[in-house]
């Protein structure tokens, strides 16, 4: 009886404890973003939406970010089908090579895309000899972009295929001996969930990179200055309400990009009857 | 139909099917029964062409679907080999209606629209679907989806059907009504069929031939009372629950076979060449008769009877298996109105009753 009392005492101490450190850590995560909210009223924001610097930065983000999403789902979806599917050799090195990205400083995936697509670079003299530029213009923020968000969208997809059931698949080959049916009609819908909610957090990384795309695009307003970039022009200027403003859009889309995506996880097929 | 020449396959070096040769006749329903990993799966995805052997020729209805002719090698995709393939997993296509992975073959086979609504309609009716047909397969039991994937793998009209543990999917208290459901199909469909089990009444139930796999090949192929009544081997014996132990065939006498095992003699009814030879004999646990070790047993001509004592027992449903140490060891199948009847508990001695009849014997090919 004893015992058990102490036991008892003791598993709530460890609960309230556990429950101490959780909230801690969600304090630590949610004041800094509520700090930036409550600099703002709704209404300085709903005003700031109109200003040039704060439109053009929203535009040139939603439209390169677009396109480095589109790039990257053309690029890394056939990629995770193939990766996950088929084994061949240097698989793992190249299976470690894409992932890259993911723990690259973003400063370093800057200089790295520099040295590969400026003109002095590793394939400058082909850019050259076409007349291609890139650095400086808005299709270097699509690269930069592109190349930071691409792992998040390989990973989850590579990730779904794996766990698309053999037998599923077995049973459409036998049916069809098509391979690009069954992809498009077995084995892409059966990934679909991993493949939206990858191509959400590539998307979602995409409007938030800065430091590649500061490094090999620049910062010329709209030209190469999205979202992050405006952001840390204007915040140490003598409008820095923009540049809280453009802060407050980040977070609210990155809320919804989770919040989209815990939804997705959570339908199921056949759900509905 | 289906010829199986001397096929192996080996996975990381360790050969699952070791020169493996097997006929399947048109229309037969043929069991593959074995334990789990003797290579059962692995022979109908080699039939079936989602694994490729690593030598040795695969024909169904007479054509090389793998393997080669001529010093040309051949594989043909699954879905060029005319087979249906109901796997052991429910493996419906989880995010399409019951109506849909029905129709999945037909469409692939570019038939007209009005073609495959009906042939949809009449297969899912085939298989007392019909009212389910817009349901997902998460709506469905367990027996209902493998009804489906029975109907989808009719689609496209199959030569050959290969069933890998149909029933294995079903939830346990609807297994037996799901197989007797399953094997009235397989009838009407009048197709030949490969069934993958590793249970013994499933293949007893389902088929007209069984092939019991061992060991990477074939160790016996027959009808299941042939297999049951005369196994060929000890390994065969050993997988169905069958006695099985070694002796030495002396002489004939009067008839029948004496064969001499671990000092005690036993009669056999089996031919006279193998007087002089070392045999092995099986003997069903259903055809042992105990009695108390005191009761007097009037012995018949052709009667066995060994002492032993009862090692252990293992009560089930309307019987007991009751094993029995008689310097060797024999497990025998007693109704429990028998085991009360008699008084027999774990400790007492017996005696072993069987007929020679009842005794199978062959040469033990291992000496």
């Amino acid at each position: 009886m004893k015992r058990s009392r102490t036991t008892s005492v003791s598993n709530k101490a460890v609960l309230t404890i556990m429950a101490l450190i959780v909230l801690t850590y969600f304090l630590f995560v949610a004041v800094p973003i509520v700090a930036v909210f409550l600099q703002l009223q709704p209404s300085q924001v709903n005003a700031q939406l109109h200003d040039s610097t704060v439109l053009d930065a929203i535009k040139l983000s939603l439209y390169t970010s677009a396109i480095a999403t589109i790039i990257v789902f053309v690029l890394t979806v056939p990629s995770a089908y193939f990766m996950a599917t088929r084994k061949f050799p240097g698989k793992a090195i190249i299976d470690t090579i894409i992932d890259l990205p993911i723990v690259l400083p973003p400063a370093v995936a800057g200089v790295a895309l520099l040295y590969a697509f400026a003109p002095k670079g590793l394939l400058g003299p082909i850019l050259n000899s076409l007349n291609i530029t890139i650095p400086g213009y808005t299709i270097a923020v699509v690269i930069a972009e592109a190349f930071v968000a691409s792992p998040f969208l390989l990973r989850s997809a590579k990730t779904g295929f794996e766990g698309m059931d053999k037998d599923v698949l077995n049973s459409a080959r036998i049916l069809d001996g098509s391979r690009l049916r069954v992809f498009f009609k077995v084995s892409l819908p059966l990934a679909i969930r991993a493949i939206t909610s990858g191509t959400m957090m590539s998307w979602a990384r995409a409007m938030g990179e800065f430091g590649a795309t500061l490094m090999f695009a620049g910062n010329l307003p709209g030209i190469t200055t999205t979202m992050p970039l405006a952001i840390y022009s204007l915040i140490y200027s003598t409008t820095p309400q923009l540049g809280l403003t453009l802060s407050i859009i980040l977070i609210v889309i990155s809320f919804t990009v989770l919040i989209l995506i815990k939804l997705l996880e959570q339908n199921r097929f056949g759900a509905k009857k | 139909m289906i010829k199986i020449d001397s096929v192996t396959k080996a996975f990381s070096q360790k050969k699952i099917i070791d020169k493996l040769s097997l006929e399947v006749q048109p229309n037969e329903i043929l069991s593959l029964l074995g334990p789990n990993g003797c290579g059962k799966t692995t022979l109908l995805n080699l039939i079936s062409g989602l694994a490729r052997q690593d030598s040795g020729n695969i024909y169904i209805d007479g054509e090389l679907v793998s393997g080669e002719a001529n010093g040309k090698k051949i594989h043909l995709n699954p879905s060029e080999r005319k087979i249906g393939y109901v796997f052991q997993s429910v493996s419906l296509f989880p995010h399409m209606r019951v109506q849909d992975n029905v129709a999945y073959g037909l469409k692939a086979m570019h038939l007209p629209k009005e073609e495959v609504k009906k042939r949809t309609e009449q297969l899912l009716d085939f298989v007392g679907m019909l009212e389910h047909a817009k349901f997902y397969p998460s709506q469905l039991s367990g027996g209902q989806k493998q009804r489906v994937a029975l109907a989808r793998s009719l689609a496209t009209e199959p030569q050959v059907l290969l069933l890998d543990e149909p029933v294995s999917a079903v939830d346990p208290q609807l297994r037996e009504s799901f197989r007797l459901e399953l094997k009235n199909y397989l009838r009407k469909l009048d197709m030949t069929v490969i069934y993958v089990t590793h249970n013994l009444s499933e293949a007893f139930v389902m088929s007209d031939r069984i092939a019991v796999m061992g060991n990477g090949c074939v160790e016996q192929i027959g009808s299941g009372q042939e297999i049951f009544d005369k196994p060929a081997s000890r390994y065969v014996a050993g997988f169905l629950g069958i006695n099985s132990f070694k002796g030495k065939a002396v002489n004939i006498e009067e008839g029948f076979l004496v064969v001499e095992a671990y000092d005690k003699r036993i009669l056999a009814r089996a031919a006279s060449d193998l007087a002089g030879r070392k045999v092995v004999l099986t003997l069903k646990p259903e055809d042992i008769v105990l009695l108390k070790a005191t009761d007097s047993l009037p012995i018949g001509k052709g009667e066995n009877s060994v002492t032993g004592a009862i090692s252990e027992m293992i009560q089930m449903r309307s019987t007991a298996q009751v094993t029995i140490d008689a310097g060797f060891t024999l497990k025998a199948r007693i109704s429990l109105n028998r085991i009360k009847q008699i008084g027999l508990s774990v400790g007492d001695k017996v005696q072993v009753c069987f007929n020679a009849d009842s005794i199978n014997v062959f040469a033990d090919e291992d000496n």
